[in-house]
């Protein structure tokens, strides 16, 4: 059976088994399964699966997760979150959509405390999503919001996707770091835009908080900064521990986490049973995010083995196009890639393939991570099988549905193809700022 | 022979939140662990050279021991979008051919992870770091651990289904 | 004489974009092909691609893949003969000498039986030896042995972080995925990380900008390993290119990166930016005194790594890098 056909049949059952309900995690797993045994014979197959599933205990990267959500789940239940979104509300005065806007600035700073997705989303998940939702924003602008804006967080460094990308394709981390800030904050800055022109095309989708304070003048409102005090000095002091070199990126997360229970210890909230609580709900979203991760790493090998990275080579090389056409191509791949495998699997097939003919075609690796970084981004959001969105929903108030996440990040995936167009056609959006180095 | 099933269902969801709960407490250990790192680093320049691999140990133990407080939760995470389009009857369906999916591929990743768990513990892999620990041991063992609680979940779930008791727990995920 | 060619699926511990990779790929993989007559292919997979890197000895055996192409340190934690085996921590001078070991001074049959203590005789050790000598970046000047005491230097395996330990840094166990921004940041004073051509390409002397390049502590030794049954299946003749073929390939590299490596010292040393240090021998010969303890300690862990380091010792007499 030909790579086509396999490929085929893999992501059909993957589409039959998500459509009947199948947990994801369980999807992804029975397709790794059902392909190894039929494909490798008992042994070797359940060898695969076997040694992919056991490396996932050994990312370390994954556990900052479980730091962000006890971050999170802290910070939520202890009051902080809400008395940062009033102060955020009245300091943004009558002016409509203030809160959103001031909810992606918010995620710009944590997309640069922490270097993988999962983390900020669940964060943001928890804390602005429910108090979004409370001051009456629209349901659907606030999910995609949380989620595009969350995914910021591979792309403004420190980032892990740029990380792998560097390792994998040996090219300088310093300058992929440098080279992807731009691209962030035109990001970031295309979601700001999008979010005041929706809001006044439809004022309902952003209403401004009712109260007397909101209408006070700005001088006045600035006494209510003190709702954002302490949650400031808490992102200030990770940041600092981060930058100054008193902790590796992961490590900041547990010192965040640690900052979150003083934090409500300062407010006089912290008991024994919100920090339980918290704890308990962090078990359960890590618990069923790790389930996730396990299923989809092991069609890694399988599908490597089976002759996955030569069949895209050789569509690739066979392909007779303008050059930007085939960086194109590469994007679109990586974004149908993207719809089953977990990204440190489509680093690992597509950047060995892709790299040398980024370089060939005489374009700048370095851009091109960039490209990868924000098409990673888009993969993140993407349904099916966009792990923003199940991140989100493990977190996100029990009757939002993943199938209304789904339709609500569509807008920002047009705005992250927006910004990847942006990059690809004028690259020194991206290289100018480390061609300061050299 | 009902009261029986019922009985043990429920006693699996006990067991299961149980450890649920109890994990919580490790992945709060885990991040003590990080956090003394950094001032055993810092503030007294004695980096240890057992945090990150107990703090790995610590996450992996409760990412994988809480699986029974998930399912028994039934906060796994899928796409119920066919709920509104078969209709109440046609789902419950669904929701038993989901339960027996995941059974299935739990029970043949259990299989899987079996003789890998075995050989471990046979010849006692050690991790091979500085402070050289039975973790990858621990963790293949572990898996296995985790794959059984998963199984006798579902079961107590499958149990509350064909028993019809499952709808006060309700099946939003 | 219709056969087909025997394509062999190898997985090796080189990352995608290393210079080595694409060195054996475009250099030395349509070699073997002319050497058997096209009757042997090889298909080179990067790090961790199909199984993780530590689990290829098992995957050889239950034929996931056909061979490996390894860094055997990983599997040191499943028998610390890989350790002594896997990187002697400031041993021999040479890659060549290495080479020499496993090729003409028995490494090659205790390779073989370090295979053996993890798989049931179903994976054949073809031949191993290192490629080159890891340089040691830093973000602050080491220029003597007295200078390592009180650095941190990330160093995850079990014997390196001994050696560094007894020599008095303290060695720090962050995941490779932390080391560039541990360097930049000051988390770290200097890491293990790969050959000097690699850790430029990836940017690390941009924050640790005193690399000790030759390097003063690794060696990484790889295997080339291929599944029992398909290396019986190959005729006398294939077999003989398959090993002529790697250790072919690997002296070749070494040389190769050894140029590579020497250039971009040189030129980086010229510049401003970057001061490349380069230890004394007497430094280089108080860092051997004190590892050769470690080794014996870590010998001890295992009849066959005291044996691994016995054979070691007894071929670094015979080329006289020790006296008694
Ligand atoms: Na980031
Ligand atoms: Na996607």
């Amino acid at each position: 059976m030909g790579i086509e056909i396999i490929t085929l049949l893999i992501v059909v059952s993957l589409l039959t088994l998500m459509a009947l309900g199948v947990p994801l995690g369980i999807t992804t797993l029975t397709v790794s399964l059902g392909t190894a045994i039929l494909y490798f014979g008992e042994r070797a197959g359940f060898f695969i699966v076997a040694a992919n599933v056991g490396e996932v205990l050994h990312k370390y990267e994954l556990i900052a997760v479980p730091f962000f959500v006890f971050m999170a789940n802290v910070l939520e239940r202890s009051g902080i979150a809400k008395s940062l979104f009033d102060s955020m509300a009245i300091l943004g005065g009558r002016f409509r959509g203030s809160v959103a806007v001031q909810t992606c600035v918010v995620a710009v700073v944590l997309a640069a405390m922490s270097g993988i997705m999962g983390g900020e989303i669940v964060m943001l998940g928890l804390i602005a999503l429910p108090q979004m939702l409370r001051l009456g924003y629209d349901r659907k602008l606030s999910i995609g919001i949380i989620c595009g804006a969350g995914a910021l967080a591979t792309l403004i460094p420190p980032s892990v996707v740029l990380i792998v990308y560097g390792l994998a394709a040996q090219v300088s981390i310093t300058k992929l770091f440098a080279a992807s800030a731009v691209p962030g904050l035109l990001l970031a800055s295309l979601f700001i835009v999008y979010i005041l022109i929706r809001v006044r095309l439809n004022p309902a989708m952003a209403p401004i908080f009712d109260i007397p304070e909101t209408g006070l003048p700005l001088h006045q409102r600035l006494r209510f900064l003190k709702g954002i005090v302490l949650p400031g000095v808490l992102i200030t002091a990770v940041l600092g521990v981060i930058y100054s070199g008193i902790a590796t990126v992961t490590e900041a997360a547990a010192v965040g986490a640690v900052g979150a229970l003083v934090v409500a210890a300062v407010r006089g909230e912290l008991t024994w049973v919100m920090a339980r609580d918290a704890m308990r709900q962090t078990a359960l979203t890590v618990g069923s995010i790790i389930w996730l991760v396990l299923g989809a790493v092991s069609l890694i090998g399988i599908y490597n083995r089976i002759g996955g990275g030569e069949f895209l080579r050789e569509m690739l090389t066979s392909l007779d196009i303008a050059p930007l056409l085939i960086i194109a191509v590469m994007m679109l791949i990586v974004m149908v890639l993207g719809t089953f495998l977990e990204w440190i699997a489509i680093i690992f097939i597509t950047v060995p393939i892709f790299a040398p003919v980024v370089i060939d075609l005489g374009f700048d690796p370095v851009w091109f991570g960039v490209l990868f970084a924000m098409n990673i981004q888009i993969y993140y959001l993407s349904p099916p099988f966009g792990p923003a969105c199940f991140f989100l929903k493990s977190v996100a108030p029990k009757d939002i549905e993943l199938q209304e996440i789904f339709l609500a990040v569509l807008p920002f995936i047009a705005l992250q193809a927006t910004g990847l167009f942006l990059v690809l056609f004028f690259p020194e959006i991206a290289l100018w700022l480390p061609g300061l180095f050299d | 022979m009902r009261r029986l099933f019922a009985r043990c269902a429920a006693a699996m969801d006990g067991v299961s939140v149980f450890i649920g709960q109890a994990c919580s407490i490790l992945l709060f250990a885990c991040i003590g662990v990080s956090a003394l790192e950094v001032v055993m680093r810092y503030g007294f320049d004695r980096p240890t050279v057992w945090s990150t691999e107990l703090a790995m140990t610590l996450c992996a133990t409760a990412w994988v021991l809480s699986v029974g407080y998930v399912t028994e939760r039934n906060r796994h995470i899928a796409i119920t979008m066919v709920e509104i389009l078969v209709g109440p009857r046609v789902w419950r369906w669904c929701l038993l051919v989901q339960m027996l999916i995941a059974a299935g591929a739990i029970f043949i990743l259990m299989l899987a992870l079996w003789d890998p768990a075995i050989k471990a513990l046979r010849h006692m892999e050690h991790s091979g770091t500085a402070m050289n620990s039975i973790q990858p041991t621990y963790l293949k063992v572990l898996l296995v651990v985790g794959c059984v609680l998963y199984l006798l979940q579902l079961a107590a779930n499958i149990t509350r289904w064909v028993q019809r008791t499952d709808q006060d727990i309700g099946h939003g995920h | 004489a219709t056969a087909r060619a025997e394509t062999l699926t190898i997985q090796t511990s080189f990352n995608a974009g290393d210079f080595s990779t694409q060195y054996l790929t475009e250099t030395w993989l349509p070699k073997i092909k002319e050497m058997t007559d096209g009757r042997v292919e090889v298909v080179l997979s990067p790090n961790g691609s199909i199984v993780p890197a530590k689990e290829t000895p098992d995957a050889v055996a239950a034929g996931v893949l056909d061979g490996d192409f390894t860094s055997v340190n990983y599997f040191s934690g499943r028998e610390p003969a890989f350790a002594i085996m896997g990187d002697l921590i400031s041993g021999y001078d040479t890659p060549e000498q290495m080479i020499g070991f496993c090729q003409e001074g028995g490494g090659e049959a205790m390779m073989q039986k370090a295979a053996d203590a993890l798989t049931a005789g179903e994976v054949h050790v073809v031949a191993c030896g290192p490629y080159s000598r890891e340089a040691l970046p830093a973000r602050v000047a080491i220029r003597t042995f007295e200078d390592l005491n009180g650095k941190k230097i990330r160093s995850p395996e079990g014997l390196a972080a001994a050696v560094f330990q007894a020599a008095g840094a303290s060695p720090v166990s962050i995941p490779f995925s932390e080391v560039f921004g541990a360097l930049e940041k000051g988390i770290v004073d200097a890491a293990d990380a790969s050959a000097y051509v690699n850790n430029d390409a990836t940017g690390l002397h941009d924050v640790a900008p005193f690399p000790l390049y030759p390097g003063i502590h690794s060696m990484p030794s790889m295997q080339f390993t291929i599944n029992k049954a398909k290396w019986d299946g190959l005729s006398e003749t294939d077999q003989t290119a398959l090993r002529d073929w790697w250790y072919s390939a690997m002296r070749a590299m070494t040389v190769e990166v050894a140029k590579k490596d020497a250039e971009l010292a040189a030129r980086d040393d010229a510049g401003d930016k970057i001061e490349v240090i380069n230890w004394a021998q007497a430094d280089r010969d108080k860092l051997r005194e004190v590892a050769r303890k470690q080794w014996e300690e870590f010998a001890k862990k295992s009849d066959l790594a005291q044996e691994a380091l016995d054979t070691n010792l007894a071929y670094m007499k015979q080329i006289g890098l020790f006296k008694d």
